[in-house]
């Protein structure tokens, strides 16, 4: 490739993707600010940045693949013999996930952190850095990673694709794909029907070959009429899984919303997060308040990842919680970190970010354009977006 | 204010007396650039690639040892224990064979620990422990750094899964049993253009990975010499887990066929996200995509994409036979990913040509290795005779099939099927 | 007299580090050469990261960067000029290594402008950021020689010529230590060590805390520039996956292990975790093979290990005794843990599933490594020296069973 030849190529923006890259962008962005809340909950109660916390996503995500494994979506399972899957096996699974990241998170707490409270806090960052590192490590040694596993897209009973048309085509385009479209269906039986009589697929004679190249023909008189219907039409596709992931990221938020907001144990929270001492010469059990912390976040992380690994399906490794948790942990920090609606915002307003630079045809910076953007918005909001910049006071 | 004055002037005086001790000790070294040929990407040309200068290692007693430079820790783990279980099922079998009369072969590990920095430490401590040649890595951008400090010892290397093309122009002591990323990109793109009658391909390149980033440039070189057009080209990193903006952007280019150069880890997901993005199109890739996983992490949508290949589970090459049967009796079920049989070969290689050495040293070691012709390896018939350390070998066109099918090989193709 | 010590300290300097290089041509094997100039390198990044990190308590984890900028400049310039200019050898060299700290140092400009205003945690993912920036951007960029060759982007660059000479990189780490010491010693490093402690209270004594600051980052972040060209030159060879994230965390816990803020703790502390890994790479069994450790001495060593660390943190807990007392009392833990370790490896070797269990050593190495950082931590918080610099009276003094003075600064 020449260079900057990326960079010619995508020169002019295509405004009929936008907003199928906005709603990618958002769909995106629900996951960073899930793991983010996790971020922003221990930062909130302790101060500390929780670099275990990827590491936890990750087991989260090896959870869900056993839990799934149990169910009998194994690899090595033919696709005709995989049992049926339901939203009961969905429920299982990102519980039994929620439930093992809390456990982790509870013990990273009690057993690391704990016993770093009162000490500098650059020492509780090492000891977070320790044990991440060693949850990645140790994952290499006992966790199945050859090859690199993956879960059954059969778990998953959503796999249809929502398709919304916002401005349609008209007419004749759409008549001349259906038209297209059956010429190469014709075009296509004929090949196969002499592909019977063939001894080898990729060895055609030359009858064969006339009837192929016919094939290939119609096929791509097919593509430009599809092509000419799409550049018509702006139409938005979500697949079902993606839009789960929002809905199920939406309804945990809100949860945590009314528990921090509405219980009693909220309050304690809320109250450790303003002052950690006064809290607790106010009665309230500052140890528990921090496990509670612990649970709540991991799990939300143990979700995050039973829905990253479920619907987006990608290989699980011991190294699965690096990067969204340092996309994550951005997110918590644009958003202002501390605050839990922040962390929300921040995500969203990453996902946005990543997917619009891929728009405009950068994609080989999409990675950079979350540290720039936070680079931006922590240079004329030094607190974050919501947090309050807290003056010191002296 | 004192000392202010005083940090720099005492900076200066260090640096500069520094630069003259040095200089007077006459301890300077500062190496002639060892230029790296030009011309010849292909192995099929002759271009002359240097001769290391270095005596190499000699084998003291009755062992002979070989290293290999693998990565068993960190993130490319998977395939550098597949490698390393290849290589050793190798020396078994040939010490089975009866191995070296009076000589006991044995295989030195260093790990790599999935980065060049490690990489090069690993190579250099078994260059001092004395091996005569050195089998590794399974990434482009390890063995060249392992390649860099063999030559200055002139010790021979064997890369394992080396694909890019500039690795073994380091120097005449590098070889590689895999074929090279131009040939393949060839391979994929001829198939692409005649076979499968594409013409307007896109491509979706792993930014982080040298491999990838290579492959597609030869794909798009190729593919566009014989008349075909890329729509466009993305980028994602590996460990992406959404791909959905960059097929977006795609599908409104129109492409009829998706080239997908990275490894299978992320090609499963992007060719799942790619059909529910509305994109219905053939997708073709490299030997990246090697391991049954793929066929899970793609589900339904990777069947039918076709992918260039080292070798098939269903050859019936007795090479390939014997090697998967084995592979059960040590390891256990079948090879996770190409380069268990890759890390075979190249262990194999090597002990073939120490079969043929007249004295048991570096140099002879790598002489041997380049005479080798038409070796049966279970990657395919290689020769490295006159190829630039690029082995002449097939690759082969594989079609994904749903289970219990797999993979199953369409084509095979000779380095001289190549129309150009 | 001060002029005399400097003078002397500076000959003596030189002299070791040209003694090191002729011992280390003499006597050891050039992978072993190699690993000398890479730990000088780790010394030099770790003391100027604790320059910033430790001495003027600016939290930056994007170390890596400036490392990666230095040794990209010396790359970029090696490519298009050497050869081309009448510098050669290590008179070049010396050049990039100017170059190579300016343009560092600018990065650091950079970097250290946002500290103004960001505190804390906001200025470390920052700087965090900013190294994943430079990554990324470097990884972004093919540049075509005049030969038509492709260069730097995801598969790294050669750098010729290579040049690899221990004592001018060990003489760089000298001067980076010299450097900081003598800034801690000035009055300038009193204000930072100020505006470590409280920034509002040392700018009303009339410290200027905005330039210190950045005064910081760019001594800081040079250093590491440097560093950078030597590694260039050095391994001859440099891509963007050799400056990863994880790379500026190892440094950041150099310095904190040692104890932030201490320049010999992080000499000691980068040595000994650049050391670590490396000797158990080459760990071997009697009979040659790789050195394997049974599920049952695994789990008897870590059961022993835990246990240490509770002992140590009750007995830190609950008694205070002289500095002789507590070293004597490490020392008998660490005496308990061989012991206890090999009884409860022995103990559990009796089950035969964890018998059976095999792990090389080589494989657990990395897993050795996080572990020993956890315990390290849980057993002194403050870093291995504190924030005291290591110094024979002190130690003497401890041995002598004498109350150490307060520590100062």
């Amino acid at each position: 490739m020449a260079p900057g030849a990326g960079l010619s190529l995508a020169a002019a923006l295509d405004f009929g993707t936008l907003p199928s890259q906005v709603v990618n962008g958002v769909l995106n962005g629900a996951i960073y600010a899930l793991i983010a809340l996790g971020y922003t909950m221990v930062y909130g109660v302790l101060r500390l940045i929780n670099f275990a916390h990827g590491e936890v996503y990750m087991l989260g995500a090896y959870t869900a693949l056993f839990v799934s494994w149990a169910y009998g979506f194994r690899p090595d399972v033919p696709p005709d013999q995989l049992p049926e899957s339901s939203l009961a096996t969905l429920l299982v699974m990102m519980l039994a996930s929620m439930a093992v990241c809390a456990t982790v998170g509870v013990l990273i707490e009690r057993f690391a952190y704990r016993p770093m409270r009162n000490q500098a806090r650059i020492s509780s960052l090492i000891t977070a850095i320790g044990v991440s590192l060693l949850l990645q490590y140790g994952g290499g040694l006992f966790l199945p990673q050859n090859p690199p596993p993956t879960m059954n897209e059969r778990v998953n009973p959503y796999r249809q694709t929502l398709e919304l048309t916002l401005v349609g085509a008209p007419r004749e385009l759409s008549q001349a794909v259906e038209a297209a479209r059956e010429e190469f269906q014709k075009a296509e039986r004929a090949f196969e029907e002499r592909l019977q009589a063939e001894k080898d697929r990729f060895n055609l004679s030359p009858e064969g070959e006339r009837l192929r190249d016919a094939k290939f023909e119609a096929e791509r008189r097919l593509r430009d009429a599809e092509s000419r219907l799409n550049s018509a039409q702006v139409t938005v596709r979500v697949s079902a899984g993606r839009l789960a992931i929002l809905l199920a990221s939406l309804a945990l938020m809100f949860l945590l919303r009314q528990l921090v907001l509405f219980t009693p144990t909220g309050r304690a929270m809320r109250a450790v997060s303003q002052d950690f001492d006064s809290a607790a010469l106010m009665g309230v059990n500052v140890d528990r308040i921090v496990t509670i912390t612990f649970v709540i976040g991991s799990a939300l992380a143990g979700a995050g990842a039973m829905m990253t690994a479920t619907f987006l399906g990608t290989s699980i490794t011991p190294y699965y919680g690096v990067l969204p948790g340092v996309k994550a942990f951005v997110a918590a920090v644009l958003g202002g970190i501390g605050n839990i609606p922040g962390a929300v915002l921040g995500g969203l307003l990453m996902g946005l970010a990543e997917t619009l630079v891929i728009w405009a045809g950068y994609s080989q910076f999409a990675d950079a354009v979350a540290f720039v953007v936070l680079i931006v918005v922590l240079l004329f909001r030094p607190g974050g977006l919501l947090g309050s910049s807290a003056v010191e006071k002296v | 204010m004192r000392a202010r004055r005083r940090i720099p002037a005492a900076l200066w005086a260090a640096l500069i007396a520094g630069v003259v001790s040095v200089g007077c000790s006459g301890s300077g070294e500062a190496q002639k650039p060892s230029e790296p040929s030009e011309g010849a990407t292909s192995g099929a040309s002759a271009a002359v690639r240097p001769q290391p200068t270095a005596e190499g290692n000699k084998a003291e007693g009755d062992t002979l040892k070989i290293g290999i430079v693998v990565p068993i820790n960190g993130d490319q783990k998977p395939w550098g224990d597949d490698a390393l279980n290849g290589a050793q099922i190798a020396l078994e079998d040939f010490n089975k064979q009866g191995g070296i009369a009076g000589k006991k072969v044995e295989l030195v590990i260093g790990d790599s620990g999935s980065n060049t920095e490690q990489a090069k430490s690993a190579a250099e401590k078994l260059i001092s422990d004395g091996v005569l040649g050195i089998i590794g890595d399974v990434t482009s951008s390890n063995t060249i750094q392992i390649a860099k400090s063999a030559f200055e010892k002139g010790v021979p290397v064997v890369s394992i899964g080396a694909t890019n093309d500039d690795v073994t122009k380091q120097g005449a002591n590098v070889f590689r049993v895999c074929y090279i990323d131009s040939f393949q990109g060839e391979v994929m793109a001829e198939f692409a253009y005649r076979d499968l009658g594409l013409r307007n391909v896109a491509l979706l390149t792993d930014r982080k990975q040298a491999y990838s980033v290579g492959l597609s440039n030869s794909f798009r070189k190729h593919f566009e010499q014989l008349g075909g057009k890329i729509v466009g080209e993305e980028f994602y990193e590996t460990k992406q887990t959404t791909f959905t903006g960059q097929l977006t952007n795609l599908k409104a280019k129109n492409p009829d066929g998706l080239f997908l150069s990275g490894y299978f880890p992320e090609v499963g997901p992007i060719v799942k996200s790619a059909k529910a993005a509305g994109l219905n199109v053939k997708f073709l890739g490299g030997d990246g995509w090697d391991s049954k996983e793929i066929l899970n992490s793609g589900g339904e949508a990777i069947v039918g994409g076709f992918f260039c290949n080292h070798y098939n589970n269903k050859d019936s090459r007795p090479q390939v036979q014997h090697f998967l049967k084995r592979w059960k009796e040590k390891v256990g079920g079948e090879p996770g990913t190409t380069m268990a049989a890759l890390g075979y070969d190249a262990m194999a290689v090597i002990l073939d040509a120490l079969k043929r050495c007249q004295s048991y040293d570096s140099k002879s070691l790598a002489a041997a290795i380049e005479e080798t012709e038409n070796f049966p390896g279970v990657t395919g018939d290689l020769t490295l005779k006159g190829q630039n350390g690029n082995p002449r070998k097939r690759a082969l066109v594989v079609e994904v099939r749903p289970l219990p099918d797999g993979f199953v090989m369409r084509k095979a193709i000779e380095p001289k099927d190549l129309s150009q | 007299m001060a002029l005399r010590v400097r003078i002397a300290s500076i000959l003596a300097g030189l002299a070791g580090c040209w003694l090191l290089d002729a011992l280390c041509r003499g006597l050891l094997r050039e992978s072993e050469q190699r690993l000398v100039v890479l730990a000088g390198l780790y010394v030099t990044l770790a003391v100027s990261l604790n320059l910033i990190n430790g001495i003027a308590g600016q939290f930056s984890i994007g170390h890596a960067a400036f490392y990666q900028i230095g040794a990209y400049t010396a790359g970029y310039l090696a490519f298009f000029y050497y050869g081309k200019l009448p510098l050669q050898g290590v008179p070049w060299l010396v050049a990039m290594l100017l170059l190579g700290m300016i343009t560092a140092a600018l990065a650091g400009l950079v970097v250290g402008l946002p500290s103004l205003r960001l505190r804390g945690d906001y200025l470390a993912i920052v700087t965090l950021g900013f190294g994943e920036i430079i990554r990324i951007v470097v990884q972004a960029i093919d540049l075509t020689a005049p030969t038509g060759e492709q260069v730097g982007g995801a598969l790294g660059m050669n750098v010729e010529p290579r040049i690899r000479i221990i004592g001018l990189v060990w003489l760089f780490a000298l001067t980076c230590i010299a450097v900081t010491r003598n800034l801690c010693k000035s009055s300038h490093g009193l204000a930072l060590l100020s505006i470590r402690e409280d920034e509002i209270a040392s700018a009303a004594m009339g410290v200027q805390v905005p330039k210190m600051k950045v005064a910081a980052f760019m001594i800081g972040s040079a250093f590491a520039g440097g560093a950078g060209v030597l590694l260039a030159h050095s391994e001859s060879f440099i891509s963007p996956s050799m400056f990863p994230m994880d790379l500026s965390f190892i440094v950041l816990t150099m310095v904190v292990l040692g104890g932030s803020g201490s320049i010999t703790g992080a000499v000691i502390a980068a040595l000994t975790l650049f050391y670590v890994p490396e000797y158990l790479r080459g760990l071997k069994a009697p009979d040659g093979t790789a050195l394997t450790a049974t599920g049952a001495s695994l789990l008897g060593w870590v059961a022993a290990v835990v246990a240490a660390v509770v002992v140590v943190r009750w007995l830190a807990y609950r008694y205070r005794g002289t500095a002789r007392q507590r070293a004597l009392g490490y020392l008998l833990t660490a005496v308990g843990v061989l012991v206890l370790g090999r009884l409860l490896g022995w103990g559990l070797s009796f089950l035969p599933a964890l018998q059976q269990a095999e792990y090389e050593v080589q494989k657990l190495r990395m897993v050795i490594f996080a572990g020993s950082l956890i315990v390290i931590m849980l057993v002194r918080p403050e870093g291995v020296l504190g924030r005291h610099e290591f110094s024979w009276d002190r130690l003497a003094r401890v041995l002598r069973r004498q109350r150490p003075k307060e520590a100062t600064g």
